[in-house]
């Protein structure tokens, strides 16, 4: 119980107005930034960082801390109403929350379960960070080169489960997306790798931009030929009542959300691997279990699954961060920098050194999880109204969020062109039948990969046994085996009368 | 609805207050300052370079050395930072010219021309500021507790890994490796996309070794997480670095150092008043007590100021050993 009374007195250190008035504040800047495509919490706490200076280190740490989480948030927002991932994790929440909210009309009612999902799962991890926090990233630790290569492995292997009805197609596009991450500089060399002698392309393909262009841009394209239809979803009523929903939505909602915010919290605490890893490891973990209407059509589960994940990650990665002063994404870096412009040592010491800080930050979490919340409930019937916008309106609307936002991750046309690229491509491979999903998966993945299982053949001097030595990773090679042969063995089952015969997956 | 169109008020006055605020103030002769100065970092914010960068900003924004003008730092990082240094080097003469700078240090001069064409003689050097070192370090479970009992094992034809970060850390890596006279399979090198990577591999017990600087482990060696075992330099740290020997206390070998500088550069197109201009500046906040415990002191770095002339003898020196190692 001593860290209940340490977190207590985190929020005696937080309910000052000053404190409460800058997690406000950066919890709505947060929705903000993460609403908006492209500028990500990554950008959103650099550029609020050397505002900070002025203030007293825990109550800058505390509006950026609000901001960063509430950034998650608003991430799903662009997602769901206008089928544009605002960051890297609201993708998984495009698949099922952009078809709720336009096929099924019910904007209102994913909105909502993307807020209580990201409200359940980062909840849950940050009771995790407050009771367990040192412990949770000493075990992240555990995971070096080898075991994160073998949890890699897993990972893809469950792309498998998005690839739809055409696994070949999927498989194409799967290898295609690795292929595009593998351009840019070798990882460990730095040795330049498919650039074709431009100095652009000498740092690969950036991966905001590419999202935006395949996913959203594409969608844009698809747009314009659909402009003269008439707009179907008339929102008339503009009342929180109207976005509720039902006990049943909520019965629906809870099980995938706290799967998620314990899965979550877990890959948040791995290093490398951030919150859109979370998100796609929490939707694909949804695949295999039940819901109650398929995934990727709008399904309540499919929302739920990966929000949950990416805040309970959000949570999570703060517990390497704070027990040992290592950043596990790129906007922990980025708060770490700023901890040590404030004076203060991240590291071990932290929490002894520093105690009020620390417990504050953590307080802060809750507070700034509840608040977005709050917030983000109540401008949702305003949010939903952007789909009685005709279309021919939102096209070019839409057309200039892509810009800014591909623009704004390097502050370069480079990602603007990109961004054009990749939604062409990605509208040509949609209309003849391809899901882009795999790509893009395999392109967030395959960097991961590629650096981990080289630097485990480094450490084992080119050995296959260091992944079968090492006990964390031996489990995951053996969850791949089972996932890899687990459809030849069913056959066999089913042969045998010992299974029953299935519908297909 | 109200909320929105204050933060869009807010927002527009923030984006058109700079405009407002560039008066043109023509002078001859000897240069300041007439608009917002582009500062461009090639990485990412937050990361060594950004703190360097920004720090230099605070001072200079405190003692008004820029005539009262704002830095606008510009974090370009495509291309693995060459897009924003091929820019700078082609930025045309004129006012343009004298208001534009680039952090520029030896882990981004050594990639630029190892990858790309473009050369120092594209740039005006202006000034070196500081210099890094590196140190080797065990974690609590290595098997090693000291560096005698690391080189006992490449005697004995065991295999060592070092982990580290990119860069400078590859180059220091390599001339370790050849003073020691083995091969790049012994003595292996992993490199990590920043130091705190390295250090979580050693913290994990995946890693014997790490190369870092002492700024990224000083915590760690003051929780005992982290033990410094070989000074990669000239003579030993001071503080709680002091421990570690140099190579040539350890056996017959020679010191290793490989010094990281951190400096600063104009477009080619730079006028001469602008460049010496801007190199007083920079000598002004070298001389500065906030820079020496700041930046100096905080982060455990060398001061080592040099004006535009001895940086340009200087990184034109780096730059000629430098393609003679990699044979270009």
């Amino acid at each position: 119980m001593n860290n209940f009374s340490m977190l207590m007195s985190g929020f005696a250190v937080l309910f000052t107005f000053q404190n409460i008035a800058a997690t406000v504040f950066g919890a709505i800047l947060g929705l903000l930034v993460g609403a908006m495509p492209g500028i990500g919490s990554l950008a959103g706490v650099a550029l609020l960082l050397p505002l900070t200076f002025k203030f007293n280190p825990t109550t800058a740490i505390i509006m950026l801390g609000a901001l960063y989480y509430a950034n998650m948030y608003g991430g799903a927002f662009s997602s769901i109403l206008i089928g544009i991932p605002g960051d890297g994790p609201a993708v998984m929440t495009m698949i099922d929350g952009f078809p709720m909210a336009t096929k099924k009309g019910r904007p209102g009612q994913a909105l909502l379960t993307s807020n209580l999902s990201s409200f359940i799962g980062g909840t849950i991890g940050m009771i995790i960070l407050t009771f367990m926090g040192p412990l949770l990233a000493e075990f992240g630790l555990k995971f070096g080169p080898a075991e994160m290569t073998a949890l890699l492995l897993v990972a893809m292997t469950s792309i498998g489960w998005l690839v739809g009805e055409n696994p070949t197609k999927g498989i194409i596009l799967t290898a295609f997306g690795i292929l595009l991450a593998s351009m840019g500089m070798d990882t460990l060399s730095g040795y330049p790798r498919y650039d074709f002698g431009s100095i652009y392309l000498l740092g690969g393909i950036p991966f905001v931009p590419f999202v935006i262009g395949v996913v959203g841009f594409s969608q844009v394209i698809r747009l314009m030929g659909e402009r003269h239809h008439e707009t179907k979803l008339i929102v008339d009523k503009l009342s929180i009542k109207s976005s509720m929903i039902t006990l049943h939505d909520l019965r629906r909602l809870l099980p995938p959300a706290i799967r998620s915010g314990f899965l979550g919290t877990f890959v948040g605490v791995l290093p490398g691997a951030g919150a859109t890893t979370a998100a796609f490891m929490g939707y694909a973990v949804q695949k295999s279990f039940k819901s109650e209407e398929p995934l990727g059509s709008g399904a309540i589960e499919g929302i739920a699954a990966p929000e949950a994940a990416n805040n309970a990650a959000a949570a999570g990665a703060f517990a390497p961060l704070l027990a040992l002063g290592i950043p596990g994404s790129g906007t922990g870096a980025v708060l770490l920098g700023g901890l040590m412009m404030w004076g203060l040592n991240p590291g071990p010491l932290l929490f002894t050194n520093s105690p009020e800080f620390a417990w504050g930050l953590i307080a802060s979490l809750f507070l700034a999880n509840l608040i977005t919340l709050m917030i983000s409930w109540g401008v949702i019937p305003f949010l939903v109204k952007i789909l009685s916008v005709p279309t021919r309106l939102m096209i070019p609307v839409i057309t200039v969020v892509c810009i800014v936002g591909s623009y704004s991750t390097s502050n370069s046309m480079y990602g603007v062109l990109i961004m054009f690229a990749s939604g062409v491509l990605g509208y040509i491979l949609s209309e003849t039948g391809y899901n882009t999903a795999p790509a893009v998966l395999s392109f967030v993945l395959a960097p991961l990969l590629e650096s981990n299982m080289r630097k485990a053949f480094i450490i084992s001097q080119g050995s296959l046994k260091i992944f079968v030595e090492k006990p964390i990773s031996l489990v995951f090679i053996l969850i791949l085996l089972i996932t890899i042969c687990f459809p030849l063995i069913r056959v066999a089952l089913v042969k045998l009368g010992w299974m029953k015969k299935k519908g297909a997956v | 609805m109200k909320k929105n169109f204050f933060v869009a008020f807010v927002l527009l006055v923030a984006l058109v207050l700079p405009l407002s605020a560039q008066g043109s103030s023509e002078s001859s002769g000897a240069f300041a300052p007439s608009k917002d100065i582009e500062w461009f970092v090639t990485s990412s914010p937050g990361g060594g370079s950004d703190i360097y960068t920004r720090a230099i900003v605070d001072i200079m924004n405190k003692y008004n050395l820029v005539n009262g003008k704002t830095f606008l730092v510009m974090n370009k990082t495509d291309g693995g930072g060459e897009v924003g240094r091929l820019q700078v080097s082609r930025v045309a003469a004129g006012n343009n010219a004298n208001h534009t700078l680039l952090t520029f240090n030896s882990g981004d001069h050594a990639p630029m021309i190892q990858n790309t064409a473009n050369r120092i003689e594209n740039f005006t050097p202006i000034a070196v500021m500081a210099v890094d070192k590196q140190l080797l370090f065990v974690g609590e479970h290595a098997k090693y507790k000291d560096w005698a009992e690391v080189l006992a094992a490449i005697k004995a034809g065991k295999n060592i890994v070092i982990a580290g970060s990119k860069g400078d850390d590859i180059a220091t890596y390599e001339l370790l490796v050849k003073e020691l006279g083995v091969t790049q399979n012994q003595v292996s090198f992993i490199t990590n996309d920043a130091t705190s990577d390295a250090i979580t591999s050693v913290l994990g017990g995946h890693v014997d070794i790490v190369m870092s600087k002492p700024a990224a482990a000083d915590q760690y060696v003051a929780a005992g997480k982290l033990t410094p075992i070989l000074a990669l330099a000239n003579s030993r740290f001071s503080g709680n670095l002091a421990s570690a020997p140099t190579l040539s206390e350890t056996g017959p070998y020679k010191n290793v150092e490989n010094p990281i500088w951190r400096g600063v550069v104009g477009p080619k197109a730079m006028s001469p008043e602008a460049a010496a201009f801007w190199s007083n500046a920079f000598k002004a906040v070298s001389e500065s007590a906030e820079w020496k415990a700041n930046y100096i002191d905080k982060y455990k770095l060398v001061p080592e100021f040099k004006d535009k002339d001895a940086a340009k003898a200087y990184m034109q020196e780096f730059e000629k050993t430098t393609l003679k190692a990699l044979g270009k």
